[in-house]
């Protein structure tokens, strides 16, 4: 298996957390789960077998240039994972907020009320 | 500093917004002063753009694929002054709808700013961060008053908007495991090569791209969302959801169909079908549905989504004169969906009631309002003389000369019930079986004349905006003459 089909996986078990689970906490995790696998899959797009960190060194001109990973979506990724976690810190904001309104995390039960 | 317009027309609301936040005070005058400046810089641009020029401004001096390229075209250049305008008209309605403290102007410039962003960049992963600052953003302005049901709603929203981003993600990076660049224009250019090898993985990407902006445009299945959020927000936050922010999930769409997938050329020819079906039944669904409301928002949000299904069918039929109404169509729902939640915030606040059994009687304590609101709902219904007419003959003489006379049918249909529930409002403010309309006066402190005027004057100036494109459509048609011709030409150069 290898991480790009991982991930893929990673990613339908973050949707069912969010399309199944009732608590609200639940879904944050489902949705954080999805976010982490997209990051998954991107990472390991830019990812070569042996691969090194990109970081240019002086002597690599002279030796034959080894495999370095692809840094641009880890570049992208660290604003994705920005991203990520303040949607998760609003959604776990609101989640304090609807709890002292309600008293209740159910969303079965809060959208009857 | 011409060379740097198109950074500096994001950046200046940007700055402001933080300027806002610290130094807490002027915060209106200082919103409005970002948002003018912004139209000013974008005004300069107009010949060149009328012209049919592009402007690409390459971020940090840094070209090709490896740098971000800002783009300016016909496209953008139409959409980001509708952003631009509904700004300004909406930070002036705020002013009456309730004294905001100076974080809510934060956010709402920060969303505009997004917004523009989302609209200017020419990097498809560029376009997803822009995406998501400008949902954070309105998640916090949906909940802004932090009581009651607008929690929910916000958090729905969230989950939602998540989700369907998570997707937009997922096939950013199909395509960047494909192409090995993000830039749109270099992805159309080389989209062939790529097509003629990986024509599933396209197709994969393609559909989750669609999915994850289908959820923010609210097409027929993924629409769970938008009512709640926006029926619950303030007024002035649901005008902005209703009038402009839908349409920033429309013109990714645009981005996505005819600038990178090509609808004319390749293999997606069937596509335009696809929405010409979802838009039927998005347009069914929303009229439907505002039939059967009882409360006056969450009727205007399943108009909202009426309007959008008429919106898709335009692009779905892929003609000229189909792009050119859907576009106008734009515009004008804009105008009109902007105009109705004002007049209902306005409504809300002298009657202190949201459902429409309590507005009776209306019409005789506010009659310039009530005018306003007719005239509004008569350029939804698509009633010569208002804007909303012009469009939707428009797409419907389009439909006809593309074969699909069964779109024309339904979008009537969708007309007749459209008229049946505006209509079931507009003899509601005229009853007189009783005079129930409760004399509430406003929370707290008298209102000051000045915001009052604030509040009545934004809608009067839409009404006669919209009679007026209504008279003379040619001006609205002028403007979005490039963007048709762009979307026509796929963007490839």
């Amino acid at each position: 298996m290898t991480p790009i089909h991982f991930s893929i996986l990673l990613f339908f078990i973050g949707l069912y957390g969010v399309v199944n689970k009732n608590n609200l906490i639940k879904k944050i995790i489902g949705l954080t789960i999805l976010n982490g696998s997209t990051v998954l899959f991107f990472i390991s797009i830019g990812y070569f077998e042996n691969g090194i960190a990109p970081i240019f060194q002086k002597d690599m001109l002279k030796n034959p240039v080894p495999v370095m990973v692809n840094p641009v979506p880890q570049a992208l990724m660290l604003t994705a994972i920005v991203i990520g976690v303040s949607v998760t810190a609003l959604a776990l904001a609101l989640i304090v907020k609807i709890y002292e309104e309600y008293k209740n995390l159910d969303i079965q039960q809060l959208s009857k009320e | 500093m011409k060379n740097h317009l198109p950074i500096l027309i994001i950046i200046f609301p940007l700055v402001i917004a933080f300027l806002i936040l610290f130094l807490k005070k002027y915060s209106v005058q200082l919103s409005l002063t970002g948002i003018f400046a912004s139209l000013f810089l974008l005004l300069r641009l107009t010949s060149e753009i009328l012209n049919g020029n592009t402007i690409a401004y390459h971020l940090g001096g840094w070209e090709g694929p490896m740098g971000i390229t800002l783009v300016i075209d016909g496209l953008s250049f139409y959409f980001s002054f509708l952003v631009l305008c509904a700004g300004i008209y909406i930070i002036f309605y705020s002013l009456y709808e309730e004294k905001y403290s100076s974080s809510y102007y934060f956010f709402l410039l920060l969303s505009i700013s997004s917004m523009l962003g989302v609209i200017f960049t020419g990097d498809i992963f560029n376009m997803y961060i822009f995406y998501e600052l400008l949902t954070i953003s309105t998640y916090l302005l949906i909940a802004y008053l932090k009581k009651g049901k607008s929690l929910k709603a916000s958090f729905n929203y969230l989950i939602m908007g998540g989700v369907g981003l998570s997707f937009f993600l997922l096939g950013v990076g199909f395509l960047y495991a494909l192409f090995g660049f993000l830039d749109i224009a270099l992805i159309a250019e080389n989209f062939l090569d790529i097509y003629l090898v990986h024509r599933e993985m396209l197709m994969v990407s393609f559909a989750l791209m669609v999915i994850g902006i289908g959820i923010k445009v609210a097409l027929f299945p993924l629409h769970g969302w938008l009512p709640d959020a926006h029926s619950l927000a303030p007024s002035s936050v649901s005008a902005l959801l209703s009038g402009i922010t839908v349409k920033i999930g429309i013109y990714c769409l645009i981005r996505i169909l005819y600038g990178i997938f090509s609808l004319e050329k390749y293999f997606f020819r069937r596509t335009g079908q696809i929405f010409l079906i979802l838009g039927s039944v998005t347009l069914l669904f929303g009229a439907t549905m505002a039939l059967a409301q009882i409360d006056l928002k969450r009727l205007l949000a399943f108009s909202t989504i009426n309007q959008i299904g008429i919106i898709m069918i335009g692009f779905g039929i892929g003609t000229k004169a189909g792009i050119t109404g859907a576009l106008f169509h734009i515009l004008n729902h804009a105008i009109l969906k902007i105009s109705l939640f004002f007049c209902a915030g306005i409504i809300i606040k002298k009657t202190g009631s949201r459902l429409l059994q309590d507005l009776k009687g209306f019409g005789r304590r506010e009659p310039f309002i009530v005018l306003s609101f007719t005239i509004a709902s008569m350029g939804m219904i698509g009633i010569p003389s208002v804007n909303g007419f012009i469009s939707k003959f428009i797409i419907c003489s389009a439909a006809i000369e593309a074969g699909f006379p069964l779109i024309v049918v339904i979008i009537l249909i969708a007309s007749v019930i459209t008229a049946a529930y505006y209509f079931k409002i507009i003899v509601l403010f005229f009853d007189s079986s009783e005079t129930s309309v409760k004399i509430t006066k406003p929370s707290g402190k008298e209102m000051t004349s000045l915001r009052i005027i604030f509040g009545y004057w934004p809608v009067y100036a839409l009404t006669g905006v919209s009679v007026f494109l209504g008279i003379f459509p040619t001006f609205g048609i002028n403007l979005l003459e490039p963007a048709v011709k762009l979307i026509l030409s796929n963007f490839v150069p």
